[in-house]
């Protein structure tokens, strides 16, 4: 199974589809979670997750926004979307009979 | 270009040219302080090192190869040229006949074993971690600053300690180029180096010393075996 950030970074690549890169996965990750992504967490991440063969990526078009520099784009391969849907099932498992999941149920939040 | 910019250019170099490449564009879409920028390029430059740790192939290179390797090799390095100094001058200088005496033979199989080995410690030590090389090469050179500040003999010189360091350079820009050597090549090799330290095989204490400098000859050779073997299997139209 991923980790957790791991998970994270996949799924904010799956949100993201066809825009998903560096900077926009960071933006989206550090807006989510209201937590400082550092670029050298992002990049490992990226590079471990493609090694498993749950991503691939390749060198996009360069920008003048980017000082003329590529990006490099991000995507879920079938078995990154199988292994990020494990995780979730697994965690809405694991949380049904907590406290915290049975008041958002109920809508309390 | 600002001192900070000409600091994140430079420090970038650290990472592949992909990878510099988007790291540098995400830093300038982003707008990130450069001297933050310059923090995140060497976080993400520790991460990819440490992660290269994980394996067991850097910790062979570095502290099974580099330091051992250059430690014993300088002692043989400085008994060759010992040797070959007492050789020229009771031989060559007083022109005396130059025949095969055993201590020419001892002589020239001390050239060759050095040669060999250090040929197959360097080239072992290029291939089986290439991206740590640096790092090993820099261990490799810890024995040899310690034994240059403390080289004491005057009728030498103290470049006498680093002779192995020429078939060491060669063997290592092997290694990192092509990583296996022929399979008849890795065989004369072991074979030649375990013939010319049978000699050695009944001195007392001298196993050590030359198993920790033999072993990569007879790894190149199971390698390459192994490797032969998993062409011949998989990919035969490339053994041919």
């Amino acid at each position: 199974m991923v980790g957790e950030f791991e998970y994270v970074l996949l799924t904010a690549a799956a949100t993201l589809g066809d825009d998903a890169y560096g900077a926009a996965i960071r933006e989206q990750i550090e807006s989510t979670t209201g937590r400082r992504c550092s670029i050298g967490a992002l990049y490992t991440t990226i590079d471990r997750l493609e090694s498993k063969g749950l991503l691939a990526t390749w060198m996009g078009e360069a920008t003048a926004e980017r000082g003329g520099r590529a990006k490099r784009m991000v995507r879920l391969t079938p078995q990154g979307i199988r292994a990020a849907k494990d995780f979730y099932n697994a965690i809405m498992r694991v949380s049904r009979k907590a406290s915290w999941a049975i008041e958002r149920r109920k809508g309390v939040v | 270009m600002s001192l900070s910019s000409g600091v994140l250019q430079a420090v970038s170099h650290l990472l592949t040219s992909c990878e510099r490449e988007a790291v540098l564009g995400d830093l300038t879409e982003h707008g990130i302080n450069r001297w933050q920028g310059i923090a995140d390029v060497l976080g993400l430059y520790l991460r990819h090192q440490v992660g290269l740790w994980k394996s067991w192939r850097p910790w062979l290179a570095a502290f099974g190869l580099a330091i051992p390797s250059s430690l014993t090799l300088m002692g043989l390095s400085v008994s060759i040229a010992q040797s070959g100094q007492r050789w020229i001058n009771q031989n060559v200088l007083n022109g005396a006949q130059v025949t095969l005496s055993p201590g020419l033979a001892l002589l020239l199989s001390n050239v060759m074993l050095l040669i060999a080995w250090s040929f197959t410690g360097a080239f072992v030590m290029g291939s089986i971690s290439r991206r740590t090389v640096r790092i090993s090469i820099v261990l490799s050179f810890v024995p040899c600053a310690f034994c240059l500040a403390r080289f004491r003999i005057e009728s030498l010189s103290r470049l006498c300690l680093l002779l192995f360091m020429i078939p060491a350079a060669w063997g290592l820009a092997h290694g990192l180029r092509v990583a296996h050597i022929r399979l008849r090549s890795a065989i004369f090799l072991a074979a030649m180096i375990t013939v010319l330290t049978i000699p050695a095989w009944t001195t007392k204490g001298a196993w050590l010393p030359n198993w920790t400098l033999s072993w990569p000859a007879w790894y190149l050779v199971a390698t390459t075996a192994r490797d032969k073997h998993f062409l011949k299997d998989h990919h035969p139209w490339q053994t041919n």
